[in-house]
């Protein structure tokens, strides 16, 4: 490891380094005893190809199985690569949403989360995200990674987070049993609490979920306070459709900067709206390329769907700190071009996949 | 019906915009709307639930018009429902879209138009109906100074998810406006004209943008109109799943029925039992779904049978059309559907199939006519949206059971003990005595009730 420094694996977040030398990097990473994961040691052996050696460069990720669903049991420790050392530096253990069974798991070292944060900054900054701001932050504070993400951006962009809690598992939990109610006020609750710091705080930037931006947008007397104070409201979570955007920016909250995340646990990370989107056009997202990357696919043959056209994410992530290639997303979205020089696509109009939907005959003519 | 959420729209066909509070409002988000045949015949934007949401906030702040004032725009609303070019379609071309879309005979549809635009026009009249004799309607009534009864909205806000079977659904809800509800419609998306040209209409006739409201949407958004609303009435997937709040006032399958009792001949009665079933192309909730006789019920099913089985098939836009068409698609699921249904029951008319293709991707859904062996059959409730009837014995020992649920009851008979049965049973909407169709109705007269007893209620008023 005498040369580790020069390897693709520890470039700062602008370095754009080669993709087919950062796979190859990483897998050298991941499957050298004294570097890789014990997962991804203890997996390799049941791959039907060497990674050292088959894997010659991006387009080989395909080669590797879908292994999100093992991360439900595997024992974090086992997840994190040997090459960190006896102390690895981990910000924290994190949780996918956990819709589809049981939560997958991932760990996120410090490396990593600081090179994301610093790339997304970048992109806050595009966005014109005016720096040294108290930012608001209506996300879950954990176990999912965009409350740590709100944490580090906050106080390295701005100045203070102030958050609010926000269980997304409870809720979806009320809405499954009918209990419908319950989610409003439980909703509801979250925003009074919202509100009280948006009163009392000069909060400049806010992270939200569509839902509760949409709750926000119900009381007057918040919207007044959000035009009064804020700048900036970054979003994610959940999608916002192209119409709802051009109602805030026309309508709602004409004179602040909205920019949407299109994340996800399993790839530690986020994508960011791409600046520029004409109003009504849905918001392209582009990916952290080449450490995070999207593949947008028919969802049979697995091969990529004509730009334009509509299929189902795969997502890739694949650095130092985390190799988690060919995860198939519950969401579809429509096949972007990636940015000059970016490998893999971008993703637009996200939408969760639909539901196969018989012809149901229902009696009564009503 | 073929509707179904699309990326790339289409600049060849008319895109139907939501009205809201500042006048039309189009959106990327739009839905397909498909004629019989599966080609494209309009767009409908779909608003998103944050636009449905300050729209009810919009309705909520606008204070009601003048009663005068509702009443005159209610006329005016009528007669340009009828008449006038409303968003770019004559009521020819508006006939001709729903009659293309809702594969309902053309001439089904103009009868709609005009008993819409009647039904519309006289809504201020007809709604007093409902009015207890005891209330007045202002509380400047000289009545007041001494005491009375003051009959007053519910809530504001009425929540209108039309069901999409017929046009003329669209006739009772304007008695909403009358009574000084600020209304919001969500169309049906199976057949959106209706409800766009009354709403165009409405507002053209005086009420502003404040007072109704058109309200395309998906799912999420069509649940924010209900739950933005003090009341709501109408009948889609929104509307079913709040069926049992006391605040939404549910259309239900009309199952309705014809009874001929011993002593009558039903011979002379086949004209009014036929139109019942076949009327309107046989798709509305007063369409007779069952007939039961008392006596052997084989003559008249094979007689009914004789007659549905002439019937032409022919498409929709036909001027001798009488039979309903729908995709083919959705005709082959209803056609299993029927037969799996019809098991155990005499097949007369349709037993082995009832539909007819076209050869463009629709079909004419042709009549079927079931014998059951009992006036308890489990099919005697099967309401179908094509003309399709069960026919059943019916005994002094059945009594009343198999009669309930039922929205039109046409009894022929001169039985008085049994006529006031009828009259008592609480689950028959409206009872119709001797050979009047079932299909039957004047303005002024319930429905299934009158909208008003659920939109209004009285309070007590005195003065000094």
């Amino acid at each position: 490891m005498a040369r580790a420094e020069l390897s693709p694996l520890d470039l700062p977040h602008d370095a754009e380094p080669d993709p087919d030398e950062l796979v190859r990097a990483a897998m050298r990473w991941h499957f050298t005893p004294a570097t890789g994961s014990p997962f991804w040691l203890r997996r390799a052996a049941s791959l039907e190809f060497d990674p050292l050696t088959d894997v010659k460069g991006y387009d080989d990720l395909t080669l590797f199985p879908n292994v999100a669903n093992e991360l439900r049991d595997v024992p974090a420790a086992d997840l994190v690569p040997r090459g960190y050392g006896e102390h690895p530096d981990i910000v924290g253990v994190f949780e996918s949403g956990g819709t589809t069974g049981a939560p997958k798991r991932v760990v996120c070292p410090r490396d990593w989360l600081d090179k994301l944060v610093d790339w997304s900054n970048a992109n806050l900054d595009v966005h014109g995200f005016p720096r040294g701001a108290d930012w608001l932050g209506i996300t879950p504070s954990g176990p999912h990674i965009v409350g740590e993400i709100f944490r580090r951006s906050a106080v390295t962009h701005g100045r203070y987070g102030f958050q609010v809690d926000l269980d997304p598992r409870w809720v979806k939990r009320l809405i499954a049993e009918g209990r419908g109610a319950q989610a409003n006020a439980y909703a509801e609750h979250v925003v009074d609490q919202a509100a009280h710091i948006l009163r009392t705080q000069p909060i400049g930037v806010m992270t939200v979920t569509p839902p509760l931006l949409e709750r926000i947008a119900q009381r007057e007397d918040l919207v007044e306070l959000v035009n009064e104070k804020v700048r900036a409201i970054r979003w994610g979570g959940t999608q916002m459709d192209a119409d709802t955007e051009q109602l805030y920016r026309t309508d709602i909250f004409p004179d602040t900067v909205l920019y949407g995340h299109y994340g996800s646990t399993m790839i530690l990370g986020i994508a960011g709206q791409r600046h520029g989107t004409p109003l009504g056009e849905p918001c392209v997202f582009d990916t952290f390329s080449p450490y995070i990357t999207f593949q947008v696919v028919d969802p049979h043959s697995g091969a990529p769907v004509a730009y334009g056209r509509r299929g189902q994410v795969v997502m890739h992530h694949v650095s130092k700190a985390l190799l988690l290639p060919n995860n198939l997303e519950r969401d579809t979205a429509i096949r972007v071009a990636a940015p000059d020089g970016r490998i893999g696509d971008s993703a637009a109009g996200i939408a969760p996949v639909e539901r196969f939907e018989d012809e149901a005959v229902i009696e009564g003519v009503y | 019906m073929g509707t179904a959420p699309q990326e790339d729209s289409n600049p060849q066909v008319p895109v139907l915009d939501a009205l809201g509070p500042s006048g039309a409002y189009r959106t990327h988000n739009r839905q397909q709307i498909l004629d019989v045949t599966g080609a494209p015949l309009a767009e409908m934007s779909l608003a998103p639930a944050l636009f449905v949401n300050r729209t009810m906030k919009a309705l909520r702040g606008a204070a009601p018009l003048p009663a005068p004032e509702r009443a005159a725009a209610l006329a005016r609303a009528g007669e340009l429902f009828r008449t006038a070019t409303l968003g770019g379609f004559s009521p020819q071309e508006y006939e001709q879209a729903v009659t293309r879309v809702s594969g309902l005979p053309v001439n089904v549809v103009r009868t709609a138009t005009r008993t819409c635009a009647e039904r519309v026009g006289q809504s201020y009249r007809s709604v007093l109906f409902a009015r207890p004799d005891g209330a007045v309607s202002d509380w400047r009534d000289p009545l007041a100074r001494t005491g009375q009864a003051l009959w007053t909205r519910r809530g504001e806000v009425l929540a209108v998810h039309v069901p999409g079977n017929h046009p003329g659904t669209h006739g009772f809800w304007p008695e909403a406006l009358a009574l000084g509800y600020r209304v919001a419609v969500r169309p049906s998306a199976r057949e959106p004209f209706t409800a766009h040209r009354l709403v165009l209409a409405l507002r053209e006739a005086g009420f502003g943008d404040g007072q109704v409201a058109l309200l395309p949407s998906g799912h999420e958004a069509a649940d924010a109109i209900l739950r933005g609303a003090d009341l709501a009435y109408g009948g889609d997937e929104i509307i079913r799943q709040y069926a049992d709040d006391p605040g939404v006032l549910s259309l239900r399958p009309g199952r309705s029925k014809i009874l001929l009792t011993a002593g009558t001949d039903w011979r002379e009665h086949l004209d009014m039992i036929v139109d019942s079933v076949v009327r309107h192309g046989g798709t509305g909730c007063v369409n007779a779904t069952a007939v039961l006789l008392e006596g052997d019920p084989a003559p008249l099913a094979g007689a009914v049978a004789e007659r549905l089985a002439a019937l032409p098939s022919l498409p929709p836009s036909d001027e001798k059309a009488c039979l309903p068409v729908q995709s083919a698609k959705s005709a082959r699921a209803l056609e299993t559907y029927v037969l799996e249904r019809a098991r155990g029951t005499r097949a007369w008319l349709g037993g082995t199939g009832f539909v007819d293709e076209l050869g463009d991707g629709s079909a004419v859904l042709r009549a079927a006519v079931h014998q059951l062996d009992a006036a308890d059959a489990p099919q005697l409730g099967a309401e179908m949206p094509f003309p399709c009837v069960w026919i059943a014995p019916w005994t002094r020992a059945d009594g009343i059971a198999p009669l309930r649920d039922t929205l039109v009851l046409t009894a022929v008979t001169e039985d008085e003990a049994l006529i006031d049965a009828l009259v008592a049973e609480p689950t028959i909407s409206n009872l119709h005595i001797g050979s009047h169709a079932t299909h039957w109705h004047r303005p002024g007269l319930p429905h299934d009730g009158h909208l008003g007893e659920f939109l209004m209620r009285s309070k007590t008023l005195v003065r000094v």
